[in-house]
């Protein structure tokens, strides 16, 4: 006898082990439908200024969310009450969206430098002293969360003053948007 | 360390049997990535210019995009690993593939810690799960964390094809990770690549080259020493089959000498 093993009686398999391909296929499948879910929705995370103002009707007073441009000269820092509020017109598009932000404007808000503002569309004209909207068409987007969409450019003070000049939002305010 | 044992270190530390996962070359790499940390935190930090917009914010461009770059080497070595697994059933390509799997994960853990923290004085938020770059990331991340736990839970070749198979999916999610910011420009808060589209200050651009040049020196020397951990690990085990074999065959021999003698 050399190599004739006896054979052996198997241990009996655990019993997790045989859910083992079925959990990995249900973990894999959340995870696609995540996927989906996440580019199908994120396909739609923020309508422009422009197409908000066309989509108005439509979104009557749901929450959405609004990205735009805000224009230098417009922003009019306030309070409503006890709180801190800010009113500003963001552009794109072609289109002008009046703004009032309830709450302290985020860190890196600056004219120009496209903001994403989650909140809803309110009739009537903004609640602020001293802010004249530059849309000006009865309407305001109320806000209570503001994020900061900065681009990729990564320049000191002396390209800033070239980029401000060549941007939308400068030019709004060259042609004298807020004397009007 | 008593004689008999440090006799049988040396003699495991031959080359056919090291019982380190260090070498000259990889001790080489290890003080250059030390050098070139020092370098990238000096220059970061000191030498490139703070930015218009973010400020001192715009520093944490030297951890994160070097980060997420190595991100998608590691899972796409990781992938080829497992593509090679899958085809030619090569152990070499399975260890690699498991190796930087790990320090995907790592990396890509950084890379979502740091764009998080980077993200709260720049976008005002931590997170933001409209984004699709953030959360397309996050299920990467997911993914290869369950690759990672798939491997932990056997070493026989189904694990491993099993492993391999999560690690093609996760393949399937780096180019959409990667474009997303293309794809979706005018519908996420992700600025486009800082890399290739973006327009950097010379020594802000000189440094972060500096810095991804040194973090894919890191990962070489990361990935190395794995290898040869996973490559051990495996000649551990195959020498432990073959000794418990040797075993049974011995008991099997003393049984039926046992037999034979009681018999006659």
């Amino acid at each position: 006898m050399s190599d004739d093993l006896s054979p052996q009686v198997p241990r009996p398999t655990r019993k997790g082990r045989r859910w083992f391909p079925a959990l990995i296929g249900v973990a894999v499948l959340v995870v696609v439908i995540g996927l989906v879910f996440n580019l199908v929705s994120g396909s739609l995370f923020f309508y422009n200024a422009d197409e908000a103002v066309e989509r108005r009707s439509d979104l009557g007073d749901e929450r959405f969310t609004l990205q735009g441009a805000p224009i230098g000269c417009s922003i009019v820092e306030g309070f409503s009450g006890n709180d801190p509020v800010v009113a500003f017109s963001v552009t794109f598009g072609g289109e002008t969206v009046d703004v009032v932000h309830f709450g302290d404007p985020a860190e890196l808000f600056q004219p120009d430098v496209a903001v994403v503002l989650d909140g809803a569309w309110a009739e009537g004209v903004a609640p602020v002293d001293g802010f004249d909207g530059l849309a000006d068409d009865g309407w305001h987007f109320a806000s209570d969360r503001m994020r900061v969409k900065h681009d990729n450019d990564y320049i000191n003070e002396e390209g800033y003053d070239e980029r401000l000049v060549q941007s939308g939002a400068a030019r709004a305010d060259a042609a004298g948007a807020c004397t009007t | 360390m008593t004689q008999p044992m440090a006799a049988a270190a040396t003699e495991q530390g031959s080359a056919d049997n090291p019982a380190s996962t260090g070498s000259r070359t990889t001790l080489g790499l290890g003080l250059v990535v030390l050098v070139g940390l020092v370098a990238v935190v000096l220059l970061g930090f000191f030498g490139a210019p703070e930015d218009d917009q973010q400020r001192d914010a715009v520093r944490m461009i030297f951890v994160h995009v070097p980060s997420a770059l190595l991100t998608y080497v590691a899972f796409a070595t990781t992938a080829l690993g497992s593509v090679m697994w899958l085809w030619k059933r090569s152990v070499w390509w399975d260890i690699v593939a498991h190796s930087a799997a790990e320090i995907g994960v790592m990396f890509c853990g950084l890379t979502l810690a740091t764009g998080s923290i980077w993200g709260r004085p720049t976008w005002n938020t931590y997170w933001d799960w409209g984004d699709v770059r953030l959360v397309t990331t996050l299920i990467l991340f997911l993914i290869m964390v369950g690759y990672l736990s798939v491997r932990s839970m056997g070493d026989d070749d189904a694990t491993a094809t099993r492993a391999s198979i999560i690690g093609l999916i996760a393949a399937v999610n780096l180019p959409i990770v990667n474009r997303s910011v293309e794809w979706w420009f005018d519908r996420t808060l992700h600025q486009k690549s800082s890399l290739t589209d973006g327009n950097l200050e010379d020594l802000t651009l000189f440094t972060l080259v500096l810095a991804i040049v040194v973090w894919g020196l890191f990962f070489l020397w990361a990935m190395t020493h794995r290898f040869r951990v996973g490559w051990l690990e495996r000649e551990l085990r195959s020498g432990d089959l073959d000794e418990a074999i040797a075993a049974r065959k011995a008991e099997a021999l003393i049984d039926g000498d046992f037999q034979n003698g009681a018999s006659s």
